[in-house]
């Protein structure tokens, strides 16, 4: 742990340097994302908020190694990681990716799908399989394990696709829109039991999220992204008491982030319109 | 569900009893001669009766469908994985699996035949080529169908493309590939048929052509009955082998 501090004082755990990102299609070159930069420590939750299409989801992709950034570089604990070619499953092991749906397989149980980066990134062992039922345990599934995943309720689904990116230990959390899809009660309660297992684990997340409420509810940070092309327009700190609860939602200082944040979302838009 | 179960399987008994019952009348009442149309009741005899005379060739169609067919099913899913892996193959192969699915048969039955002779090779290589093609192009839209996240799953965790094939790609398509392997099931039947039908005189339908030339209508019928035994045999088969593999649901 001792370590790991001061190696936050050396340099970000996650770095973008002027990254962009270009797609090709047949008839045109699509600017996803222009020249983004942002430097997040060890144990920081951020969040990445915008429009759809401002290319939020692209950045995470391209940490993650399911996508290459066309130009600029991605450093991660100051190695740079966006080289040719396939990300080293060392490297790929120190994260975890939770998806907008489920995405479970629904040729597997619950508990396999949960295990299944164990099985790729292969880790075998006791102590990894005790892992698998303590995560199971910790979001409510234990009884669902040997159930299959059309067997049970979305947001049971849902946790099972969070805890499957937690398996094999990693330090950060890419989540993209990862309760988006979910009832609003659900979402509320996934929410409060991420910032617990946050508050637990200190693992560094990027939360991508289009909802505003949600991010100043959960991060440290905010990074407010605009379209076209995809680029980052301005960068809030919170700096509301941990640990958040429900309750300030309703308290000033928490409305006056979201009015904040708001204002500087609708502006962009009428930028755009004009 | 019950309920459901016993209408779907008195229905087509229903309907079985209806078709002949109505075929049998109909050809007693217009007294039309066997040799033209039989009764069924004339043919169910003769699937009786001359069973010691058909079950040598019930037995050869059997082999060849069944060999011919096991051959095709694993070329068809592995040239699908080849396709859909590699564009360098699709390019080359496709255009040939295509003309494969679209060329009648039957004409290039003599042409086989001219190279391999009349035995049991050109027939099962005949069963082959009518059947690999079908279970190519359902493999093939299979695995072109798997969805992007999933892909992404896979690549998120820096999957192998032999772990990605075993754990993603190949469940995906399953039921795609079943479709095709179907499909196969009832075209290695025809493919068969039409093979036998061209040379030799093995083979149901090698009886097939036989009995009709002689007028023996009745006897000919009862192969093509047989034929459709063995086409059924086929569908159960793969039905049962979709329902043990394909345990869950999407």
């Amino acid at each position: 742990m001792e370590e790991l501090g001061k190696k936050t004082l050396q340099e970000p755990r996650i770095k973008f340097d002027n990254v962009s990102k270009v797609f090709e299609t047949r008839s045109q070159e699509i600017v996803a994302v222009k020249d983004y930069s942002m430097e997040v420590l060890t144990g920081e939750f951020v969040s990445i908020i915008g429009p759809s299409g401002c290319g939020k989801s692209t950045l995470i992709r391209m940490l993650d190694g399911i996508i290459k950034p066309t130009y600029g570089a991605i450093y991660l604990d100051g190695i740079q990681v966006n080289e040719e070619g396939k990300m080293p499953k060392e490297t790929l092991r120190k994260m975890g990716f939770i998806f907008q749906q489920p995405n479970l397989l629904p040729w597997y149980t619950v508990r396999e799908n949960v295990a299944l980066p164990l099985r790729i990134f292969g880790l075998s062992g006791q102590a990894w399989e005790k892992r698998v039922d303590e995560l199971l345990e910790l979001v409510g599934l234990t009884k669902s394990g040997q159930l299959f995943p059309y067997e049970i309720s979305g947001g049971m689904l849902q946790r099972a696709g969070v805890i499957r990116a937690m398996v094999h230990d990693p330090e950060i959390l890419l989540m993209d829109e990862p309760f988006g899809a979910l009832d609003e009660l659900t979402r509320e309660q996934l929410n409060m039991e991420l910032l617990e297992i946050w508050k637990e684990t200190r693992k560094t997340i990027i939360f991508i999220t289009h909802n505003v409420e949600e991010a100043v509810l959960l991060s440290s940070r905010i990074y407010i992204m605009g379209t076209q092309p995809g680029r980052l327009v301005s960068t809030v700190n919170i700096d509301l008491p941990r640990p958040r609860s429900l309750k300030m939602i309703t308290q000033p200082e928490f409305i006056s982030y979201k009015q904040k944040l708001t204002k500087l979302i609708g502006d962009l838009d009428l930028s755009k319109i004009k | 569900m019950t309920k459901k179960r016993i209408e779907s399987f008195i229905a087509p008994i229903i309907m079985f009893l209806l078709i002949f019952t109505g075929w049998e009348i109909i050809v007693r009442a217009l007294k039309i001669p066997k040799w033209l149309l039989p009764m069924p009741s004339q043919i169910f005899k003769s699937m009786i009766v001359n069973f010691p005379a058909f079950w040598p060739h019930i037995l050869v169609t059997i082999e060849t469908v069944l060999l011919g067919f096991i051959i095709a099913v694993p070329i068809g899913i592995l040239l699908a994985s080849l396709i859909t892996s590699f564009k360098v193959v699709n390019a080359a192969l496709s255009p040939y699996v295509t003309f494969l699915v679209m060329v009648p048969l039957i004409s290039l039955v003599p042409l086989l035949m001219l190279f391999m002779g009349y035995g049991m090779n050109v027939r099962v290589v005949t069963v082959i080529i009518q059947s690999f093609a079908v279970v190519n192009m359902n493999a093939c839209t299979g695995f072109n169908n798997v969805p992007i996240m999933r892909q992404e799953l896979m690549q998120s965790l820096g999957a192998s493309r032999l772990q990605s094939y075993r754990r993603v790609i190949l469940p995906t398509a399953a039921s795609d590939i079943f479709t095709g392997v179907r499909l196969a099931g009832i075209f290695a039947t025809t493919g068969c048929i039409s093979a036998e039908y061209v040379g030799g005189n093995m083979g149901l339908g090698s009886q097939i052509i036989k009995y009709s030339q002689f007028l023996k209508t009745t006897e000919s019928f009862a192969c093509i009955f047989y034929v459709t035994i063995v086409g059924l045999m086929m569908y159960w088969l793969i039905s049962f082998a979709q329902k043990k593999i394909i345990s869950w649901k999407i």
